[in-house]
């Protein structure tokens, strides 16, 4: 039985110099469980001590975002090896304070390139150009030496006074710089 | 029957926090709640079909969902309900549920179809049991315990009543 996927909602399609940005799909289960159910997946809630159910309903949350939003997080895919190497963009679940620029890269290959700069980038980009987007934060795990590093590349700086997510355990609030400060 | 809005977030979470959620995996707090409901969205997507929203054609009030479900971990797909509270005891459920069937064997080309129910959720076993389906067995998730798997009738059984 082959069933079309439906378009659910108008999900564009962006590049970057290496990267293609694209809607989540079905055919990213297997390269985005591996990555939920690995170590690397615990400043975002995964683990191994999860199952491959976990990593479904993760992966059916981000695409079901788009549906609830019109807008979401996108697959990156390196435009040399078609590979999906991490997923990232603006997200803002129906608990969340604010809205946010999320980003999580997949696999350990895939890291230390810039890969998620350049999407990151682009995307907020898109947040105040198309989504109309004033501000952005980015909610990050304290212990996240390199979601941090990558948040003050960005020109983030924590705002203490930002309320935070209903998360059981605190997160910094990066603050990005605003559609006027990068003009 | 119809696709999601961030709207219907309140109405599960309403439900979510009551006790007649536990056949369904509740109760559940707002954060899980706004999962399920992204969930229940993002599985149109990643399978091509899904549960939809029952929304009262009079009223416009949202009654629950009802439709097709088969996330990983599943042993088949499955036809599902759930009703907000002071929406059972008036036939929404089997209208929904049947017509998710009809739209499972007519339209997808299912061959078969089951639902799962908890063992304690006598009222959802009654309207299985109403839908001609019959108990097959148990199936026992990792998270939500052993479950009975109710065998529907199929696509040609249900042509030739």
């Amino acid at each position: 039985m082959t069933v079309r996927t439906p378009a659910l909602a108008d999900i564009p399609h962006l590049e970057t110099e290496r990267l293609i940005l694209r809607a989540p799909e079905a055919a990213d289960f297997d390269a985005f469980a591996d990555f939920a159910l690995s170590d690397r997946a615990h400043y975002v809630g995964g683990g191994p001590e999860h199952n491959t159910g976990y990593a479904w309903r993760v992966l059916a949350t981000l695409a079901g975002h788009w549906h609830l939003r019109g807008f979401g997080i996108y697959v990156a895919q390196e435009k040399t090896t078609g590979q999906p190497i991490g997923s990232m963009g603006p997200w803002f679940p129906g608990n969340w304070p604010e809205p946010e620029l999320s980003w999580t890269i997949w696999t350990e290959a895939a890291e230390g390139q810039g890969y998620a700069f350049e999407a990151v980038t682009t995307l907020r980009h898109h947040a105040y150009t198309v989504l109309g987007w004033i501000t952005a934060v980015s909610y990050i795990d304290p212990g996240n030496a390199r979601s941090r590093a990558l948040a003050q590349r960005l020109g983030c700086q924590v705002d203490e006074g930002a309320a935070q997510p209903d998360f059981d355990d605190p997160v910094e609030v990066w603050r990005h710089p605003g559609p006027e400060d990068l003009k | 029957m119809r696709g999601y809005r961030e709207s219907d977030i309140d109405a599960f979470a309403e439900f979510y926090a009551s006790d007649r959620s536990h056949f369904v995996g509740g109760p559940m707090t707002r954060e899980l709640t706004c999962r399920a409901v992204m969930a229940y969205a993002g599985h149109w997507h990643l399978r091509g079909y899904g549960r939809w929203m029952i929304e009262d054609k009079a009223t416009g009030d949202t009654l629950g969902n009802v439709g097709l479900w088969y996330p990983d971990g599943w042993p088949e797909p499955e036809i599902g309900w759930t009703l907000f509270n002071g929406a059972e005891g008036r036939g929404v459920a089997t209208e929904t549920a049947l017509a998710s069937r009809a739209y499972a064997y007519e339209v997808l080309g299912w061959s078969t179809s089951i639902s799962l129910i908890a063992l304690d959720n006598a009222p959802s076993q009654r309207l299985a049991q109403r839908m001609g389906a019959w108990l097959d067995g148990t199936f026992v998730h990792e998270r939500y315990g052993e479950m009975q798997v109710w065998r529907h009738p199929n696509a040609k059984m249900e042509a030739s009543p």
